[in-house]
């Protein structure tokens, strides 16, 4: 670790200098795979970019490929010089050249690990990594017992061995189902000590995600109106537009709920829904996080508000799409849903009987994600009610993304000699003018896991917590087939009905 | 997307503006302060590419203030755009000849974005006494570029002695890369510093600023080496036991670092753009008291972060000193 407290250079009023992570290797394996090419690759050189990759670096790629350092750079130099946020140019390319490794080898041969083990004490020597290793599993969930098994037997897990730090990413799936995600936490924590587990969940590293606290804990203006007294509702969305684009093998087992819901939007709905940590630090987010979490209530009727979905065939955005059943290497008559609504109550005096709705799915008009905080009609208007027909309930929508900002809606009177007061929206946004320097998700990510900072990871009672909510939801649609909505619409009818029956409806985002 | 206005006044000048966001709609809403430029004419277009790229970081408007011959009648002429060739921002720039430019301030006030932060940049040689210009009274952070004044080092020295809390300089800026370079070069060492090192062309700013940095935070003599430069070309650090940090950048772009028996490394070092440089000072709004501790010890002027942190305008009549 980086010890600030006696670096005279170090001065905690100097905004100016960044944090920069220590000396280190950052192991990707599966580093061909779309993930590494299109975002880890291209998020290492914009940290390079910035100036926030440490003097002693090296990327080190694993994979089942014949190759050598060249094969991998031409690769790496493609994906950075085609998916990085900021300008390409060609001497921070070089630099990072020379900090490439590439090692061939699978998942379950035992030589290819132990070369690895040797060439992360080699780089100590050649590129000064000071023992210091990040692994980002970039694999599939089913070769993470194996790969791990394998990190623990030749000791590249271990703080003590080199006398630096090893830390591990994981991304989601985070298991199917909670004795699954249990059985994977117990193993990586117990190869990995808990505190060097880093779980992504790219939300997370998101700017307006972030924000969503600085807006809540750094103003007084919506604090004290964040609560059941003031709220009626609260709408979590995440909207896809594309299909399972070729993702069949994967999407058919896991579904909407286990892709989405478990992970992304409860950890949405945590930060919405959580009280006010006592201090910023990692520990106390998640701390509140998990109280929240835990008090997640399901439905007593699910069969009416836990409702699924699969897309038939239809129209988007001016082109014919196919019918889930038909999309390629999807098993004849799949029962696994690619939209999923579900009320959730939280059981706190903060919420109590506030409902939750949480939406996601595949096909739907546009790709949206947003909260929306919908507030309660004033108890009393003063006016004639033919002047606020057309007022509608205050909102405050955060805008996850695209277009990333803060809506405020709320009633306003229309210009002209009669009383008639109709909605209008203020607008607070994020992306036409800060996007250019903010950081990508997985750019923010990876420099919290070389610097060691878990704020923005879950730990693994979160995923604990929120299988809790999914396992029973899975276990009641195992015996409820989908319900078909056309492809290019908000999703299937049952979902409408859920809030119609409550008086309520989806917002349109 | 731009009106022109010739010879106009301050009132009108704020109805374009108005007409102007209101055609564009939502383009700049959040606005994040104000920028005042204060410039020459030969500078404009460098300046209008620099806060260009700042406001793209930072959503401001951008006020830029160009005074030309005092002989003249009074006129101004302004050019108002929104979202135009200056990208998502509110731009005016104002061209005042006569001696309404010695009142450029009365102009600028009712434009500046309601309850914002100002920030006013001299992108020419700075005031000797920013008291001396409204439009610095007026802004909560002030930006001068020692660099380009004729002799950088006595504008240094001016800074210092006229410095209040929120002046930052450029020529500081400049150094950031390399500061940050040190700090992390140093962080996993253990005992104090011997002595230190700056390398940088003769008469430059940012190698004095850099010097005066390593003094007052690691407490030892500092020396400063005369080079070729360009810029700043080595900084090094020796520990007590023995162990040391050296940082050399011969051309301006690549830079070699050393650190005790490591191997040596290369690593891009590349002399900032402008705008780079401005969107850095617009991050924060806050006074910088890191800069001042720096430029009192590169300096020998003290208790600069003792200074209040608001001026009071002082009148001088450039006729006077032609006439005095």
């Amino acid at each position: 670790m980086s010890r600030p407290e006696t670096n005279p250079l170090r001065d905690p009023r100097d905004r100016r200098l960044p944090r920069v992570p220590d000396p280190c290797a950052l192991v990707v394996f599966g580093v061909t795979g779309d993930l590494a090419r299109k975002k880890l690759i291209p998020a290492v050189y914009d940290l390079g970019n910035r100036g926030l990759l440490p003097p002693g670096f090296v990327l080190l790629g694993f994979a089942r490929r014949d190759w050598g350092v060249g094969e991998f750079e031409s690769l790496a130099r493609e994906a950075a010089s085609q998916h990085s946020r900021t300008e390409f140019r060609e001497d921070v390319w070089r630099r990072i050249a020379d900090s490439l490794s590439f090692l061939p080898g699978s998942f379950d041969d035992p030589e290819g690990f132990d070369a690895l083990a040797a060439k992360l004490v080699e780089l100590e020597e050649t590129h000064g990594i000071k023992g210091n290793a990040a692994f980002y599993l970039s694999i599939p969930p089913a070769a993470f017992p194996t790969v791990l098994e394998q990190m623990a037997r030749t000791e590249m897990s271990d703080n003590s061995v080199r006398g630096g730090w090893r830390r591990v990413v994981v991304e989601k799936p985070f298991g199917h189902d909670q004795q699954s995600a249990r059985e994977l936490n117990e193993l990586v924590d117990r190869v990995f000590t808990p505190n060097d587990v880093f779980r992504i969940d790219h939300y997370l590293g998101k700017e307006t995600v972030q924000n969503l606290l600085a807006l809540r804990f750094a103003n007084t203006l919506f604090e004290p109106i964040w609560n059941s007294h003031f709220v009626d509702s609260v709408q979590i969305t995440m909207a896809e537009d594309v299909g399972i684009d070729g993702r069949a093998a994967f999407y058919d087992s896991a579904g909407a709920a286990r892709d989405v819901l478990q992970n992304h939007l409860l950890q949405l709905l945590a930060l919405t829904a959580m009280e006010e940590p006592v201090s910023f630090d990692a520990e106390a987010i998640r701390t509140e996080k998990i109280k929240v979490l835990n008090a997640i209530s399901l439905p007593r009727d699910l069969e009416h508000d836990a409702i699924r979905g699969q897309y038939d065939q239809g129209w988007l955005a001016g082109q014919r799409v196919p019918a889930y059943l038909d999309e390629k290497d999807v098993p004849k008559g799949s029962t696994t849903e690619t939209y999923v609504a579900v009320r959730l109550g939280i059981e706190t005096r903060r919420w109590a009987g506030v409902p939750f709705y949480l939406r996601t799915g595949k096909r739907l008009p546009r790709r949206v994600t947003e909260i929306a905080v919908v507030f309660k009609k004033a108890p009393h208007l003063p006016f004639d009610a033919t002047d606020t027909v057309e007022l509608g309930q205050n909102q405050l929508v955060v805008r996850v993304q695209p277009d990333e900002g803060v809506t405020l809606r709320f009633g306003s009177k229309v210009p002209g000699s009669a009383m008639e007061v109709r909605d209008v929206s203020m607008d607070f946004l994020y992306g036409a003018s800060f996007t250019e320097s903010s950081p990508e998700a997985y750019e923010r990510l990876i420099l919290d896991v070389l610097l060691g900072d878990q704020t923005l990871f879950p730990r693994n009672e979160e995923v604990d917590a929120s299988w809790r909510v999914i396992d029973p939801l899975e276990e009641f649609w195992a015996t409820h087939p989908p319900e078909k909505y056309r492809a290019g619409e908000w999703g299937p009818r049952g979902a409408d009905e859920m809030l119609t029956r409550d008086g309520r409806v989806w917002r349109r985002p | 997307m731009t009106t022109t206005l010739w010879d106009t006044n301050g009132g009108d000048i704020v109805k374009a503006l108005l007409v102007e966001r209101r055609a564009a709609g939502a383009l700049a809403s959040g606005l994040a302060l104000s920028l005042v430029v204060v410039v020459d004419e030969k500078h404009v277009a460098e300046a209008e590419t620099a806060a260009t790229v700042a406001a793209a970081a930072h959503p401001c408007r951008l006020l830029i203030v160009v005074r030309r011959s005092l002989e003249r009648d009074n006129r101004i002429d302004a050019e108002v755009q929104v979202g135009g060739r200056l990208g998502p921002t509110e731009a005016v720039v104002m061209r005042m000849h006569g001696r309404v430019a010695l009142h450029a301030e009365s102009v600028v006030l009712p434009l500046l974005a309601p309850d914002a932060p100002v920030v006013t940049w001299w992108y020419a040689a700075p005031p000797d006494v920013i008291a001396t210009d409204a439009l610095g009274v007026l802004a909560n952070r002030r930006i001068t570029d020692s660099a380009q004044a004729s002799d950088p080092i006595a504008a240094l020295q001016r800074r210092a002695e006229d410095f209040a809390p929120g002046d930052t300089d450029l020529a500081w800026s400049r150094t950031t890369p390399w500061r940050s370079l040190l700090a992390s070069a140093m962080d996993p060492v253990d005992s104090a510093a011997s002595t230190a090192t700056v390398g940088c062309e003769t008469g430059n700013p940012s190698g004095a600023l850099l010097c005066g940095w390593l003094t007052s935070k690691l407490g030892v003599e500092t020396t400063v080496e005369d080079t070729k430069g360009p810029g700043i070309t080595e900084a090094g650090i020796t520990v007590n036991n023995g162990y040391r940090v050296r940082i050399t950048r011969p051309d301006g772009r690549l830079a070699t670092l050393s650190l005790g028996e490591d191997p040596e490394r290369k690593l891009p070092l590349p002399r900032r753009e402008l705008g780079d440089l401005l969107a850095e000072e617009l991050r924060r709004m806050d006074p910088d008291y890191v800069y001042a501790e720096a430029l009192s010890a590169a300096t020998g002027v003290g208790g600069l972060d003792q200074r209040p942190a608001t001026r009071t305008h002082v009148w001088r009549d450039p006729a006077w000193a032609e006439s005095g």
